[in-house]
């Protein structure tokens, strides 16, 4: 039964989205009076309703015809920015060059992206958020499941644009404007130029075939900032890591007091100056190390949680300041891995980079992160965790981490009613309202 | 998409010019087009357009329980069903949305207005509501289909659609092409699309000519006048339903079983039986337009008033021998043939008539001579029984009697036929070998064998009244009860011959289903309804169900009347009625004033302690805290708290007052 379900909602979503590339607006609203009409004018005794099904009828045909026959040559050429971020309304520039010698006017562009819809397995494993306050009928059918996955996989939003008139081999450059609906790829097979039909109910349609990407960041908040505290760590080879700053005999700059440096290294001068406490930078192996460990083991391919967690870490990555310390992003997906940023080493786009593309894992148990994270905990001054939830598992990780004295800040992010029991210590962060919980900090 | 100017108003005029509302749609159409040239507008929240959306809703429902319960009588007069009727009044009853939506500040409906599922997840999730709609072009199409529904069968209605498509398709043309391209290929599709129509149209009359008489040839519910084919011959067990077809109102001296006929016939060709020469003519009513005269008559009869449904408003009446009138009998168009069955057409669903008989009337035609004749291939074994009786020298009513009680004595009931040999007929088997069947074995050889004997006959077909129901207190008819029998001329009269054993009736019960009586309790209350339903004018509600829009109207205008209204509305922005805000009369604004005719005033948008650190009134942060929570913190001050806020903010004043004037 959810084959058919599948291969009909598979199918449905491919006539929708011709008929939304062929229709324009009139057309499509032509199209539904022409329903309307075959219902009311069923009985042609009844009423006239079948005068109007048979004039829009005409209309529709008369307009399909004229469309068959469009003689323009097109080449395209995308200009996409390197990053966009999640809900952020973005704008990027299209070229479109005429290749005919007629002026073409009235043109409509449309972007091609790949084709959304989900395989059979991932249908089956889905659940859409909040799909248990569906009815009894949409959880067993599906169908608002199938449009969320859709509307997921699409993963942007990109407005037509009318076209300026084209000059006779002339080309003209566009702006077009995307919203992306989630992180990650979101990959573009073309481009397709739309005309419609001297009705206006119908478009003849040119496409040319444009493969590119676009990579969207995670979506992040704005957020107080977070005081790590820790000391500094020992760090082997750190030299070649800390390429700018430490503690050399070389003097290179004057930077806030933390927890640790030695007295010696205070400014008093600076001191006196800004009214907090300042210390000399040397050029050495001992600095500020701290991991951002995001939690990655969820059962589900796609939630909420997870996706909150990441934006959650995403907006932790951007701001921690990084020319003074490393960061760490450390999780497991296929393996354990960590990522570092600061200190001339990585840039922090370079984390959000492989935020945007993180996945859940669900063949590993949280222990295999516990694993990885203590095999670096003795370079770590801090830990920030932002997990999934709070079982025993993870308690026992944060036991772990707080016995071996590393100073860690705990984030939870879950439903409002997994957060109930959170200790006091542990910040929790609400599915659909974590600006607010940061906010709170 | 926004229709062009005066797009919407045509469209309502022409809806009001096809369905005759043309003095209501006229102040509608002048009420949406001003929008354009007035200013003013209301605002309205989604809430608001939810409610105004609910009304149209109630609107809907209270118009449709009205028209359900009202076009009864308008039906019978060849009027249309309640429910082409509420789809005309459509662009009425939801005038009330789209005059919302023009004359909101916003100028689109949100489309949580028209579900609930989106209204739920709206609540729950604010930032997920879709976008708003506009109605303009949905309100245009929705005026030209339910004009349609008026059924106006002129070159009007066409040429106006035309002229409203090509207007609404001119603003949205692709400015690519000339005029001159789009005004022959509008030209085309309305030539196409007008051809189309009257193709169509023929196609369903030739369709559904070809389907009736399908249909008709598999089951007919009503007696067909003209042909009737028995089950002569018919192998294995007859079965009949027991629903109730008919109901017989009680009276005095009603002998049961009684037969209502529906038909009869004159020509026997194995195994059907044929009208011939039985063209139907109409009758013209009494003055009151419910009382339906066969002949001008007559010594009084008797009478029995039956209740019978009928399908799409037509069917054959049952009747009683010899009927002569018809009384109230509420329908368009009665006709009758000379066999004497009677149609009735456009009438209710639900039928009560009284029908006035007595036996000489005249509702038969006389006798011709297709009553005496035998079919061949019947006439040797029906000339052998009549000589066997000896029916020869006898009188009409004396050949009678001999027939009844022949086929009393020697035949007997049964509705089961076995085998028979193939040289035999259905009527030898009867008559030479098994001596039993069912109604129309019967009948059929009483009529062949009355006409042997010089007696004119026919056959009939109809029910036999016999079930009281304790239930409904009148005499029920169920299907089982359909029968057949003969009618003989005798002494210039058509009289009822039965000659099927009585016993008939007993076995057509025991073949009852054991949920008869669940069934009864279940039609009993279906009729109980159709009666309700189709007695308007008598004891129907429906004519007050018109009422039920006053309180709606009313409690509309009453909540949109205490919401807030937009610019221009009543005046000016500080006449709207607002609720006044927390915290309102706190005495900081006074310091507020102060300090502005001071030239220290705050800014716009400037949050007061960002005010008060700026312009360095430092002593102002208790009062500031205090006021902040007096006007924000839902749980507000205590009263001692509020005296605080009072008397510091007084005793501010008072301290500098002086200072700051001077300043």
């Amino acid at each position: 039964m959810k084959h058919l379900l599948y291969r009909w909602f598979s199918s449905f979503s491919a006539f929708q989205y011709r008929l939304d590339r062929r229709f324009t607006r009139a057309g499509a609203l032509a199209l539904g009076v022409l329903g309307a009409a075959a219902v009311i004018g069923l009985d042609t005794n009844r009423t006239v309703g079948y005068q109007v099904l048979t004039l829009v009828l005409a209309l529709l045909l008369i307009s399909a015809v004229s469309s068959l026959v469009f003689r323009g040559r097109f080449t395209a050429r995308r200009v996409l920015p390197r990053f966009a971020s999640v809900g952020v309304p973005l704008g990027y520039r299209v070229a479109i060059a005429n290749q005919t010698d007629r002026r073409q006017e009235g043109l409509v562009l449309l972007e091609e992206l790949a084709d959304p819809r989900p395989s059979f397995e991932e249908f089956a494993a889905a659940r859409e958020p909040g799909e248990e306050r569906r009815n009894w009928f949409d959880r067993q059918v599906g169908y608002p499941r199938w449009a969320w996955l859709v509307s997921q996989k699409r993963g942007a939003v990109v407005t037509p644009r009318p076209l300026p008139p084209l000059a006779p081999g002339g080309e003209i450059e566009v702006g077009v404007e995307i919203t992306p609906l989630r992180r990650g790829h979101v990959r573009f097979i073309g481009l397709t130029i739309a005309r419609p039909d001297p009705l206006g109910l119908v478009h003849a349609l040119k496409t040319i075939r444009l493969p590119q990407s676009l990579l969207v960041l995670p979506k992040r908040y704005p957020m107080p900032e977070i005081r790590l505290g820790g000391r500094r760590k020992y760090q082997p080879g750190g030299v070649a890591l800390a390429s700018s700053v430490g503690d050399s005999e070389e003097f290179v700059a004057l930077r806030d007091y933390r927890a640790g440096d030695p007295m010696r290294r205070i400014h008093w001068k600076s001191w006196a100056r800004v009214g907090r406490p300042v210390v000399r930078e040397y050029q050495d192996e001992f600095f500020v190390r701290h991991a951002l460990v995001l939690d990655t083991f969820t059962e589900r391919e796609s939630s909420l949680v997870f996706e909150d967690a990441v934006s959650v870490a995403a907006s932790i990555a951007v701001s921690v300041e990084t020319q003074e310390s490393l960061l760490d992003l450390m999780f497991v997906g296929p393996e354990a891995y960590c990522f570092t940023a600061g200190r001339g080493v990585g840039h922090t786009d370079q984390l959000l980079e492989v935020l945007a593309c993180v996945g859940p894992c669900r063949d590993k148990p949280f222990r295999a992160l516990h694993r990885a994270v203590m095999e670096r905990h003795a370079s770590l001054s801090g830990c920030v965790c932002v997990l999934l939830a709070w079982d025993e598992a993870r308690r026992e990780f944060v036991r772990h981490l707080e016995a071996l004295g590393t100073p860690t800040r705990v984030f939870v992010v879950g439903e409002r009613g997994a957060l109930d029991a959170l200790p006091g210590d542990v910040h929790p962060l609400e599915v659909g309202r974590i600006g607010e919980g940061l906010a709170r900090l | 998409m926004t229709p062009p100017p005066l797009l919407l108003g045509a469209a309502l005029l022409f809806w009001g010019w096809q369905i005759g509302f043309l003095l209501i749609a006229l102040p509608l159409a002048v009420l949406i087009e001003a929008a354009r040239a007035l200013t003013w507008r209301l605002e309205l929240s989604g809430t608001d357009f939810h409610r105004v959306t609910d009304l149209s809703t109630l609107l809907i429902v209270v118009s449709g329980v009205y028209l359900f319960s009202t076009t009864g009588t308008a039906r019978s007069a060849g009027g249309p069903r309640a429910m082409t009727l509420l789809f005309q009044w459509l662009p009425l009853l939801l005038f009330p949305l789209i005059a919302s939506q023009v004359y909101s500040t916003v100028g689109r409906v949100p489309l949580t207005a028209f579900f609930w599922g989106l209204r739920r997840q709206a609540a729950r999730d604010p930032a997920a509501q879709p976008g708003p709609v506009d109605l303009g072009y949905l309100y245009f199409a929705l005026c030209i289909l339910s004009a349609s529904a008026a059924n106006r069968r002129t070159l009007d209605f066409y040429a106006g659609l035309c002229a409203l498509a090509g207007w609404a398709l001119w603003s949205c043309r692709s400015r690519r092409f000339s005029p001159l391209w789009w005004a022959p290929l509008l030209a085309v599709a309305a030539i196409v699309g007008y051809g189309g129509h009257i193709v169509l149209h023929r196609l369903q009359q030739a369709v559904e000519q070809t389907a009736f008489e399908y249909i008709f040839s598999l089951i007919h519910r009503d007696a067909d006048p003209f042909r009737a084919a028995t089950a002569l011959g018919h192998l294995g067990s007859l079965k009949f339903s027991d629903r109730t077809v008919l109901r017989v109102e009680p009276r005095d001296g009603l002998r049961v079983p009684f037969l209502l006929r529906e038909a009869s016939y004159d020509v026997y060709n194995s195994p059907a039986w044929v009208a011939s020469d039985a063209t139907f003519t109409a009758l013209q009513p009494e003055a009151d337009g419910e009382t339906w005269k066969f002949a001008s008559r007559q010594s009084p009869g008797e009478r029995v008033t039956v209740s019978a449904y009928l399908n799409r408003g037509r069917g054959v009446l049952a009747l009683p021998g010899g009927a002569f009138e018809i009384d109230r009998l509420a329908v368009v168009s009665v006709r009758r043939n000379r066999l004497g069955a009677v149609t009735v057409e456009e009438g209710l669903g639900l039928v009560t008539y009284t029908a006035l008989f007595a036996p000489d009337g005249p509702l038969d035609g006389p006798a011709i001579d297709a009553d005496l004749r035998v079919p061949p291939q019947e006439a040797p074994v029906i000339s052998r029984i009549a000589s066997e009786l000896n029916l020869g020298a006898l009188s009409p009513s004396e050949k009678l009697k001999i027939v009844e009680a022949y086929f009393r004595q020697n035949f007997r009931y049964s509705v089961w036929k076995g085998e028979r040999a193939r040289r035999q007929t259905a009527l030898e088997e009867f008559f030479l070998q098994s001596r039993s069947g069912h109604c129309e074995y019967f009948a059929t050889a009483t009529a062949l064998l009355l006409r042997a004997a010089g007696v004119p006959a026919r056959y009939a077909v109809g029910f036999s009244v016999q079930e009281w129901s304790r239930l409904e207190q009148r005499w029920i008819v169920r299907a089982r009860h359909a029968h057949s029998w003969a009618l003989a001329y005798v002494d210039g009269a058509w009289r009822d011959v039965d000659t099927t054993p009585s016993i008939w009736a007993d076995a057509e019960r025991d073949e009852a289903s054991i949920l008869e009586p669940l069934r009864d309790l279940w039609s009993w209350g279906g009729f109980l309804f159709s009666r309700w339903r189709w007695s308007e004018g008598q004891s129907g509600v429906g004519e007050y169900a018109a009422w039920l829009l006053i309180p709606l109207v009313l409690l509309l205008v009453w909540r949109l009347y205490s919401r807030r209204v937009g610019r221009g509305a009543r005046g000016t922005p500080e006449s709207l009625t607002l609720a006044p805000r927390p915290g309102h009369d706190s005495e900081f604004y006074l310091i507020e004033r102060r300090l502005d005719a001071a030239g220290r005033g705050r800014r716009p948008s400037e949050p007061a302690s960002t005010w008060i650190e700026r312009i360095h009134a430092t002593e102002l942060r208790p009062i500031v805290a205090l006021h902040y929570r007096y006007r924000f913190d839902p749980a507000g001050l205590d009263a001692p708290e509020r005296a605080a806020l009072r008397t510091s903010a007084e005793a501010w004043l008072s301290g500098h007052h002086v200072h700051t004037a001077a300043r």
